[in-house]
């Protein structure tokens, strides 16, 4: 048992390897100037790391980040379990959702720079509409899921109606509500690259897209490692935290689908 | 009774998409923004209307739908195959599983720039980026559809002497249809997002180059036509998918 439970904790790490092996013969068959080995680029780590300004910039990104995505969960949650318990508010926002969803939310940068500058305020403000609707959809979901009966149960015993959103929906919907913020989570990450690679003026993107442009291959792919590694990351520190909130529910997807 | 809450439901639904119109036109007409930062909407949509009759701009569109429709299609062959077979086999099950974990959460887009370089800048770079960020939800839809299927129908396929391999396209993919959708569904907005980014960061055609262009030029009027064009082609290609579930699913109980 005790080797089955590690194992299955290694697996994650083994597949890491095997992608890095795959990728390290990849690059040796292909002998391409512009796609470096795995082993050159985790040596080109290092000095992206090391680099003050570099890592300055990184840290800011991540900052802007957690902000965006801080912002847009406490916002996301309340509107989703109020459009799940009345169908009014329901029905006042989907069609509104609807048509913002599949917009590319990346892809408003260029307005809202127009509006707001380059600055801090736009990029999270676009962090902020990303993460919003996976959050909103998915508390939504779960707040229609609750049981009638235990609703009824709270009234009958005297709950007020703000009392039961939050003593009986809330904890019935956070199992749907958590994969709604791990999906959010990665999103998060991939509309801050985007941004700031529209951007291009600071941040993790800027450095990516400006490795690209000056052909220092090593550095693409090295942040391109940086990248997901904190893709991983973080989800892997969500999930330990959304494992202790909700240890009494079985997790449906254990791996977040994750979108732009 | 339920066709007229419905009718009731469309149009308080039109009330909030009417409103956000009206504070734009609002900020516009009182001078709270610029016209070059803020067109008002009747301009936005004129140009739209102008737009989409020129033969240029529905040249765009093509060369947007074609990828979109390419990495998406390639999406779903290899998220129902991987996933139909993950669920079957647990061989194949144990090597899939750890590299999902991994490879789900990885933010695609990061992987844009390693696709350049491999495969250029031609359509080859951008459709595989809108299929490896499509495929992880039709991928993980299928496979839990498919291993939520009823044991009880598996084993009445058996004794009544259905061949294994039978089981999986008469009884298994049919019964995991509902879930198998819903995955495409995600996969179809997240590939309208994905090629329009792609197109943003490089491309000498398609939508998303229509809004560079116009954000490099401040033409803030042309900024909002490729907008509203991609949710709008969003909102067609989900309303196509609704109809096609309408039809597979016709017969099963409410889903």
């Amino acid at each position: 048992m005790m080797t089955r439970a590690l194992l299955a904790r290694a697996t994650p790490v083994l597949a890491c390897l095997g992608l890095l092996a795959v990728w390290q013969a990849a690059s040796l068959v292909l002998n391409n100037d512009s796609f470096p080995t795995a082993i050159e680029a985790i040596r080109a780590i290092p000095s992206i790391l090391g680099d003050k300004e570099a890592l300055i910039n990184i840290l800011a990104s991540l900052r802007r980040m957690a902000i965006g995505f801080g912002v847009a969960v406490a916002m996301s949650i309340p509107l989703g379990l109020m459009m799940g318990r009345s169908r009014t508010v329901a029905s006042f926002f989907n069609p509104l959702l609807m048509v913002i969803y599949p917009v590319p939310k990346a892809a408003l940068m260029p307005i809202i720079m127009l509006w707001l500058g380059v600055g801090d305020i736009a990029k999270m403000l676009v962090i902020f509409l990303g993460v919003s609707l996976p959050v909103i959809y998915h508390s939504f979901a779960g707040a229609k899921a609750v049981e009638e009966k235990m609703l009824w149960s709270g009234a009958a015993m005297g709950l007020s109606s703000a009392q039961r959103m939050t003593r009986i929906v809330l904890p019935a919907a956070l199992p749907e509500i958590l994969t709604g913020c791990r999906t959010g989570l990665v999103l998060a990450l991939i509309t801050m690259i985007t941004s700031e690679m529209i951007a291009r003026q600071s941040g993790a993107g800027n450095i990516l897209f400006n490795a690209l442009d000056m052909g220092q291959y090593d550095t693409v792919f090295a942040m391109i490692i940086i990248v997901g590694a904190m893709g991983i990351g973080l989800d892997a520190l969500f999930e330990r935290m959304r494992a202790r909130l909700v240890k009494w529910s079985e997790p449906q997807f254990d791996i977040p689908v994750s979108f732009s | 009774m339920k066709a007229r809450a419905l009718t009731t439901d469309a149009i308080f639904g039109v009330v909030p998409i009417a409103l956000v119109v009206a504070i734009w036109q609002a900020l516009v007409s009182f001078g709270y923004a610029p016209v070059t930062l803020l067109p008002p909407p009747g301009l936005v949509f004129a140009r739209l209307a102008q737009q989409l009759v020129t033969g240029t701009f529905q040249q765009e569109i093509a060369a947007t739908l074609f990828r979109l429709f390419a990495g998406f299609a390639i999406a779903v062959v290899l998220g129902v195959t991987i996933g139909l077979a993950a669920a079957a086999s647990p061989a194949v099950n144990a090597v899939v599983r750890p590299l999902v974990r991994v490879l789900a959460p990885l933010p695609k887009v990061a992987l844009y720039p390693a696709l350049l370089l491999l495969l250029g800048f031609g359509h080859e770079s951008k459709i595989t980026l809108v299929a490896a960020d499509a495929l992880f939800p039709i991928l993980l839809s299928t496979y839990y559809g498919a291993s939520m299927v009823e044991q009880k129908l598996i084993w009445s396929a058996m004794a009544a002497g259905t061949p294994r391999r039978e089981i999986l396209f008469k009884v298994v993919l049919p019964a995991a249809m509902p879930s198998i959708l819903t995955g495409c569904r995600i996969g179809l907005v997240i590939s309208c997002i994905v090629v329009f980014l792609a197109e943003m960061i490089t491309s000498t055609d398609g939508l998303g180059h229509l809004l560079v262009t116009a954000a490099r030029t401040f033409q803030a009027v042309d900024m909002f036509v490729p907008l509203i064009t991609i949710s709008l082609l969003g909102l067609m290609l989900n309303g196509a998918l609704e109809a096609l579930r309408a039809f597979l699913l016709r017969g099963f109980p409410e889903v």
